[in-house]
């Protein structure tokens, strides 16, 4: 029993650092693209897939035994537009402002790669705790992924980096006002998109590879 | 509707907010099967027709199906919460035509395409053209409709065939280990989307 909670804490653990969905598998570039011009779009980005991700994953994994191979993709996605379905309902009614702002790519989770992958890696082969684990741990890696580019966005394109929440609005950081007139708007605007996922990419590739030299001296 | 718009609406798709490198529609395809000019057209061909077919067939389906049967329970509205699961409906039918077209007809291709063939399924580039259709009021009408989706598809082939006319050649460039495949063509594709920044104006 411990080995098979060891195995799924493993699970989780991989979703976030070794086997992150965005920066080291390269699914769900979509979203990851276009909703990472603040933080806060990229949090509530984060926090619809990784709904929609540990709904999918459940009901995928409790019908493995009664879908038929060959027709699971269907089956897959049209779970997985129910659930985007309620989400976008949900943001819609609670979220207005962000709903907007986020448009089409709400229900475009509906094709994100990373739900219908973990569908057809995970869950339909294994037991409610294994697949639960794998979709908060790709869940939150997703959103940690999301969350570094729109910081690193956010600061770059406008000189700080805010939590807006009506009157609780949190400002995190605030670069010196001599910034200001220099700040590079280009990174809010979709090049920045490329160029920032581009370099974080090559950052975490170099950090890997290095990793590995260090494992094998 | 006079032509002029018309000409109007397919630059703003295909140019100024070209769905991949202004609205980051269809990213794995571009990042996935750029390698080589010739599967880019033959991808960009495929996705042009996905895209106007399921375009149009969503818009009519809207319009002559769902708003007509909500009206007559009293909301005209009432059955828009079926519209995801309908439009990715369409899509994964009009990707299994194409497969089966292509078999049949273009074999060489078929097997060159491979994996990305169903995966056009969830090419958010198509299902993202379906919603803004549904989304803006400027689609009422189905010849604007018809005119976005088909400058959607060609905006995505011409994305994607410059890039991979430019990965044909960095493949002899010197490119920095950790920055190799994903890393380099990002940045690419960044300088790619500064590029069409320029042809913001065109078209109003």
């Amino acid at each position: 029993m411990a080995e098979e909670n060891g195995s799924n804490f493993r699970q989780f653990r991989d979703g976030v650092i070794g086997n992150n969905p965005v920066l080291v598998q390269l699914l769900g570039m979509c979203p990851t693209l276009a909703v990472t011009n603040t933080l806060e779009n990229a949090l509530v980005m984060g926090a619809a897939v990784t709904f929609v991700l540990v709904m999918s994953n459940l009901v995928t994994s409790l019908l493995r035994h009664q879908i038929k191979p060959h027709v699971r993709i269907l089956v897959f996605t049209l779970t997985i537009a129910t659930f985007v379905t309620i989400a976008d309902l949900v943001l819609k009614a609670n979220m207005y402002e962000v709903s907007k702002k986020l448009g089409p790519f709400v229900p475009l989770i509906i094709v994100n790669c990373i739900i219908i992958c973990r569908a057809e890696v995970v869950a339909i082969k294994n037991g409610l705790a294994r697949s639960l684990a794998d979709a908060f741990g790709m869940g939150l890696g997703f959103t940690t992924a999301l969350s570094i580019l729109g910081a690193i966005r956010e600061i770059l394109g406008s000189g700080s980096l805010t939590l807006p929440g009506g009157a609780t609005s949190l400002k995190l950081v605030q670069l010196p006002a001599a910034f200001e007139p220099h700040a590079w708007i280009i990174m809010v605007l979709p090049p920045g998109a490329f160029l920032t996922l581009g370099v974080v990419i090559g950052i975490v590739n170099q950090l890997r590879y290095r990793k590995v030299k260090g494992g094998a001296a | 509707m006079s032509f002029g718009a018309l000409i109007g609406i397919f630059l703003g798709v295909a140019l100024v907010n070209n769905m991949v490198l202004a609205g980051f529609m269809g990213i794995c395809p571009f990042l996935g099967v750029s390698r080589k000019v010739d599967m880019a057209v033959g991808m960009g061909c495929a996705v042009t027709f996905v895209m106007t077919v399921s375009g149009v067939v969503t818009w009519l389906l809207v319009h002559a199906v769902l708003t007509p049967i909500g009206a007559a329970f009293g909301n005209p509205e009432a059955l828009y919460f079926l519209k995801y699961v309908i439009f990715i409906m369409v899509i994964a039918s009009m990707v299994q035509l194409v497969e089966m077209y292509l078999r049949k007809f273009f074999p060489s291709l078929y097997t060159a395409f491979g994996v990305f063939l169903p995966l056009i399924t969830t090419n958010c580039a198509i299902l993202g053209a379906c919603l803004l259709i549904d989304m803006k009021p400027e689609y009422q009408n189905l010849l604007n409709a018809t005119v976005f989706a088909f400058g959607g598809g060609i905006g995505f082939m011409m994305a994607i065939t410059i890039m991979a006319g430019i990965r044909e050649h960095i493949r002899f460039s010197d490119v920095p280990r950790c920055l190799q495949g994903p890393g380099i063509t990002l940045l690419m594709a960044g300088m790619l989307a500064l590029a069409f920044m320029g042809f913001t104006g065109i078209g109003k």
